[in-house]
């Protein structure tokens, strides 16, 4: 700590800072337009200008300057006050004043500096800017007359995001912030520059003259799409969430966002959302009351032995346990199951064994404090973004080595010395193998690791994975394999990252056991940077795990449901949220299962494919409705309350639940604050968690591990047949299962599904990009737009899972790879 | 005094007020001269035949009465304009701070004064009444 007086208050202040921190830190406000505390110093206001006692009274930008030992600062003498009000009125002289008109007003720091100080004449005269301002663009509006040139759009996209859309084009006055060659904005659309604009430069269009800043209530809550748990604030006006508001001191994340966080918030005042019963009658959908639907549920739940269930990892945690009380107790039925029953399989098999918890040994945290990172496919990136921002900043700020296991290049391969090994298809476990079989081989084995129960075996299995052998059957070669062994043995701390989720079936209990073992073997667990972080696919998927809301004890998981449906052996099936019809692989087979099943009910939020096959549909309420805890895929337990009083024609999943509890004849607990009470008496790691002590801050659940070494089962790679491509499934980055359909951001940017493919490919089948293609499979064939982009190796294809319009499992049957031909 | 004299002092009174100008006004048939300052009902400034108002929310959030529901649209220009402007002149307290906070004087008080209506919701006053004829 260093020792310092700032306006004549002796101050202390750590080593690193700058003099603006250093205040900031002791409640000294020094007026700054170009700082964030994510991004570096970069000095471009000129408004934070203090004087330094020892540099003779020179008047000094805080933000970039370090503090010293016995400094002595001053922030507001009279020369400084001038000189602020001379930069203000520089900065007007070009700004354009069309704050009626502008959405920034009320949140704007230049109008907020310009009525603190004052500033209402101006002593210069010039001509305003006449830059043509961006409409066109569906979410970020770029008005460059405002801008201030500050760099913080700038910055955030190039050191947090790492993408590089924004520049500074031109010189002196005629500077301004354009993409480069001054194309059109075609990024990621996370929203990031948007939220830093300190002006009104960079809008969010879809909020565009929706409501005046300080018209908007503001509801922190927990953003309903992928497991990352990041912190959003919702804008509400009118009870309509009109937008996210940026808020740097929100969460691990800091405020910083995804596009479908920040974009994705339409659903929830959608006009297609359900809003009352509907009940087969006569063979269409009918509206009708809750009494007459629940009593109809009740009536076909009762005494069901033939009674089946799959929900969403989206609901909360209380929702979900009243719902297994639902099943297993008043219904008595242990078929029921979350995520395809598959999807989960990593934490449910895969870690239960190898660390004997369901739970990853890992935290988002440990990411920037790790040495190296081993993520397996770059999908991490477009599965969770703002994970992907975490592991970028770690990569570009800490020096962190990159190490990307994938079948096909992306983002995160394109990181400073990044190193991607890009696989053949489906042989991740086989590579995984080899390199723990080298890390044996080559004695970096930690000490502890012989003596975890199954080394022998291990040992033994992994004979047949020397790192020749592996390379040569996974298109790789030895020395990469060998190094990448060495470099995660021999880092100080490394951590391993792998997304699940229902488009990764290859993603299960064997990866999750293979990853497992390098990190027990070399010892790289249940310490600060070390670890395996399994990043679960949606907002709860974590959570649905920790509650045991899966096929367990003999019970159907989710695949074994559907047949169950067909063969006539479940006879009721009631779907909390989930669009198996899209969603799960094969798409005949599904749609067979529901049709076969006697009697199908859904609640949801829309009239959804698989709700439209429904008998009975509940509507039901989104998360920023309802009161409830939400895990992230690193555990962290979030208390989420409702930001807007829901439609009084609506139930939460945890009424319904409780409705048909009690008329089946059996108890429910009161409220979801009462339920949490006892999940966190029973459930391992949640001990003295309440809804009130959640409510300001979230907090980890403790877990604990009892490593084992498992023999993972390893696939053979799929090799591309002539005239054939391997498909694999994944998440596109602009979308989160099936929900963002319904966000109008995400839909804006990737409104449709696609096949992308490899520049040598699409030369070979003479595709160009955006050409309708004909892909066809074993299961099936479907069109799909094609996307021609140099990610992707030769021979391999990848589509994303989430359109309803385009549902990729009408050729996808749920295999790791599928072997596809394209034909234009 | 003459018990006469008061009464006679009063008739003088009564009598030279027979040929002054009666301070009553014959209304309906007889107007007011509004005072120009009066703040009487609120009229949309007209300008390039469009209303002035950009839809700024201002005074919405200044009125005290809460009286002023505003809803800004986007138009084929991308500029600002008030899609909806409706002013509620059964809560209109007529303090004129609306008037004071529009930043492009696009808010007026006219001298129209009769606001008498036969139903509550003839007292809804949208953008299509407001505008300056």
């Amino acid at each position: 700590m260093v020792n310092l007086i700032i306006d004549d208050k002796q101050v202390t202040a750590p080593k690193d800072s700058t003099i603006y921190d250093a205040a900031k830190l002791n409640g000294i406000k020094i007026p700054i337009l170009c700082h964030d505390k994510k991004l570096k110093p970069f000095g471009a206001c000129r408004m934070c200008l203090v004087e330094v006692e020892q540099m003779k009274g020179r008047q000094i930008p805080a933000c970039t300057t370090p503090i010293t030992e016995g400094m002595i600062i001053r922030t507001a003498t009279p020369e400084i006050i001038k000189a602020r009000e001379l930069v203000l009125e520089l900065l007007l002289l070009n700004h354009p004043l069309d704050c009626p008109v502008c959405d920034k007003a009320g949140d704007c720091d230049l109008q907020n500096l310009t009525y603190d100080y004052k500033v209402d004449s101006n002593r210069f005269s010039d001509l305003k800017f006449q830059h043509e301002i961006d409409y066109n663009n569906p979410l970020i509006e770029r008005d460059m007359n405002r801008c201030v040139l500050c760099g913080k759009c700038v910055r955030i996209c190039d050191e947090i995001v790492s993408y590089g859309a924004l520049t500074f084009i031109d010189r002196g006055i005629e500077t301004k912030i354009g993409c480069e060659f001054e194309k059109k904005l075609d990024c990621e659309f996370c929203g990031s520059c948007i939220s830093v604009c300190p002006v009104g430069s960079l809008l969010a269009r879809p909020f565009k003259f929706k409501s005046r800043f300080w018209a908007l209530t503001k509801h922190n809550s927990v953003c309903g799409y992928c497991g990352t748990g990041c912190n959003l604030t919702l804008g509400v006006k009118d009870n309509k969430v009109l937008t996210t508001v940026y808020d740097e001191n929100q969460g691990f994340h800091k405020g910083q966002l995804c596009v479908r966080g920040r974009f994705g918030y339409q659903f929830i005042n959608s006009d297609k959302r359900l809003t009352k019963p509907l009940i087969r009658k006569n063979g269409t959908l009918t509206e009708s009351t809750w009494d007459e639907a629940l009593e109809l549920v009740a009536g076909r739940l009762k005494g069901g032995s033939a009674v089946a269930a799959l929900a969403t990892p989206r609901l909360t945690n209380e929702e979900l346990v009243v719902f297994k009380k639902l099943l297993l107790d008043s219904v008595g039925t242990k078929n029921f199951d979350h995520a395809a029953g598959y999807a989960h399989a990593a934490l449910t098999e895969g870690f239960a064994r190898s660390f004997g918890t369901s739970a990853s040994s890992a935290s988002i945290l440990d990411i920037q404090k790790s040495d190296l990172l081993l993520v397996i496919k770059t999908d991490s990136y477009e599965t969770h973004p703002v994970v992907g921002f975490e592991v970028n900043m770690a990569v570009k700020n800490k020096g962190v080595k990159l190490s990307v296991l994938s079948d096909k290049r992306g983002k995160l391969s394109k990181l400073p010395h990044a190193q991607t090994l890009v696989h053949l298809p489906g042989s991740e476990v086989a590579v995984l193998n080899a390199i723990a079989k080298t890390i044996i081989d080559e004695k970096l084995v930690n000490t502890h690791a012989a003596s975890v129960p199954g080394y022998a075996e291990l040992e033994k299995a992994l004979s047949a994975f020397s790192a020749e052998v592996v390379a040569a059957q996974c298109g790789l070669t030895a020395a990469d394999i060998k190094k990448l062994a060495t470099d995660y043995a021999s880092a100080e701390k490394a951590m391993i990252i792998f997304p699940v989720g229902q488009a990764y079936t290859g993603h299960n209990a064997d990866l999750a056991s293979a990853v497992a073992n390098l990190a027990i073997l070399t010892g790289k667990y249940g310490k600060e940077g070390c670890g395996v972080l399994c990043l679960s696919e949606k907002n709860n998927s974590q959570g649905a795990v920790d509650m045991g809301f899966y096929a367990q004890n003999g019970g159907l998981n989710g695949l074994q449901i559907l047949d169950a449906c067909t063969d006539g052996t479940v006879k009721t099936l009631f779907v909390a949220g989930e669009n198996p019809l899209t969603s799960y692989p094969n798409r005949s087979k599904v749609k067979k299962a529901l049709e076969a099943v006697e009697f199908l009910i859904v609640t949801e939020l829309f009239l959804t494919e698989t709700a439209a096959m429904a008998d009975v549909v509940l509507p039901v309420c989104s998360f920023a409705e309802k009161t409830g805890t939400f895990t992230s895929a690193d555990r962290r337990v979030q208390y989420v309350k409702p930001a807007i009083s829901k439609n009084s024609q609506l139930k939460t999943d945890f009424e319904v639940f409780s409705d048909l509890i009690v008329k089946l004849g059996g108890q429910s607990s009161s409220t979801p604050a009462v339920l949490f009470g006892e999940i966190a008496a029973t459930t391992p790691g949640y001990t003295g968690m309440s809804h009130e002590s959640l409510k300001s801050e979230g907090a980890f659940a403790a877990v604990s591990m009892k490593p084992a070494f498992v023999v993972p089962q390893a696939t053979a790679s799929v090799a591309a047949e002539a005239g054939k491509l391997a498909l694999v499934t994944g998440s596109a980055l602009y979308h989160s299962g099936t929900q963002s359909q319904y966000g109008e951001g995400p839909m804006h940017v990737c409104p449709e599904g696609y096949i992308e493919l490899s520049r040598a490919d699409a030369s070979t089948y003479k595709i160009a990009e955006n050409d309708l293609v004909t892909v066809s499979s074993a299961e099936g064939s479907m069109q799909l737009k094609a996307k021609v982009t140099p990610r992707m190796p030769v021979g391999v294809a990848f589509a994303p899972y989430h359109f309803t319009a385009a549902p990729i499992n009408t050729i996808w049957s749920g295999a790791p790879v599928t072997l596809v031909s394209v034909a234009k | 005094m003459n018990p006469i004299t008061p009464i006679i002092n009063g008739m003088k009174i009564t009598f030279k007020h027979m040929f002054m100008k009666p301070v009553t006004l014959q209304y309906p048939t007889e107007r007011p001269k509004v005072a120009e300052r009066y703040r009487g009902l609120h009229g949309l400034k007209v300008s390039h035949s469009k209303a002035k108002c950009v839809a700024c929310y201002l005074c919405p959030t200044v009125c005290p009465a809460k009286c002023i529901r505003v809803e800004a649209g986007e138009d084929a220009n991308h500029d600002k304009f008030a899609s909806v402007y409706e002013i509620d002149m059964l809560r209109c307290i007529f303090c004129g701070y609306c008037v004071e906070a529009c930043p492009v004087d696009a808010l007026k008080m006219t001298g129209e004064f009769e606001l008498a209506n036969y139903k509550r919701s003839d007292f809804l006053y949208t953008k299509e009444r407001l505008l300056e004829k």
